[in-house]
């Protein structure tokens, strides 16, 4: 997961890119695989959250999500995603 | 439908309580439904009931023509205090794309790239703190459909 956040006037711009396939009910059954696309993604700054949202397959591959939100630099932002198979993955970035 | 309503009111009372910045909601596990919704009606109203939509106050920014079916990009911004906001479409399967929970914290401004089979309307649903529903739509043409690939 590529993750950068930058702050100005104390707002925190965020961009993530999350590394995975997406693939949608339809591609699983023409590929015969099972289906698997990113559920939910939430991103937290002292175990508060600042984002948080809950995807479909509709998302594209390897999907890029870019959001703002109220925040101060130096802080750590951690992003976590969460897929249809149960897979997890985080990444802590620090907010510039 | 008593013990629905009832079950739904006790749902709002502890939501309420919780302050906004320690809320998390997995739309997938409260609202199942949304996601196997056919049309874009059908899943505006599995999520937030038949509420009447006001449209005004939300920015919906795609191009007018997309090359590529398989990366659209979408913009969603608004000024509008939310509770939450989702995004659907009218040419995939399921109508539902994504619902973010605005915290407390949080600035209505996303941008995000979605599939979409073929040309279709997107629409977006912002759900204010005054308890309203805002839409905007727009329609675009996809060139080539990006779910086969």
């Amino acid at each position: 997961m590529k993750l950068k956040a930058k702050a100005k006037n104390g707002i925190v711009k965020a961009k993530v890119m999350m590394q995975h396939d997406m693939i949608t009910y339809d591609q699983a059954k023409k590929k015969g695989i099972k289906p698997n696309f990113i559920t939910y993604v939430t991103a937290s700054v002292d175990g508060k959250i600042v984002y948080e949202a809950s995807t479909s397959q509709f998302l594209s591959k390897n999907p890029i999500l870019k959001y703002k939100f109220r925040g101060e630099k130096g802080k750590k932002l951690t992003m976590t995603w969460k897929d249809l198979l149960g897979n997890t993955k985080s990444s802590t970035k620090k907010i510039k | 439908m008593q013990r629905r309503k009832f079950l739904s009111l006790g749902a709002v009372a502890v939501a309420a309580m919780i302050p906004s910045s320690l809320s998390a909601t997995d739309y997938r596990e409260t609202k199942p439904d949304t996601w196997t919704a056919k049309t874009v009606d059908d899943s505006i109203k599995k999520l937030y009931g038949s509420g009447k939509l006001i449209e005004k106050g939300v920015k919906l920014t795609t191009p007018d023509v997309a090359a590529n079916g398989g990366a659209i990009p979408v913009d969603i911004s608004s000024n509008i205090a939310a509770k939450s906001v989702a995004l659907f479409q009218d040419a995939n399967p399921e109508s539902t794309v994504a619902v973010w929970t605005v915290p407390e914290n949080g600035l209505v401004d996303y941008s995000l790239k979605i599939k979409m089979k073929a040309s279709g309307t997107m629409t977006v649903v912002l759900e204010g703190l005054d308890g309203k529903l805002y839409v905007a739509n727009k329609t675009l043409q996809v060139a080539l459909g990006g779910c086969e690939g």
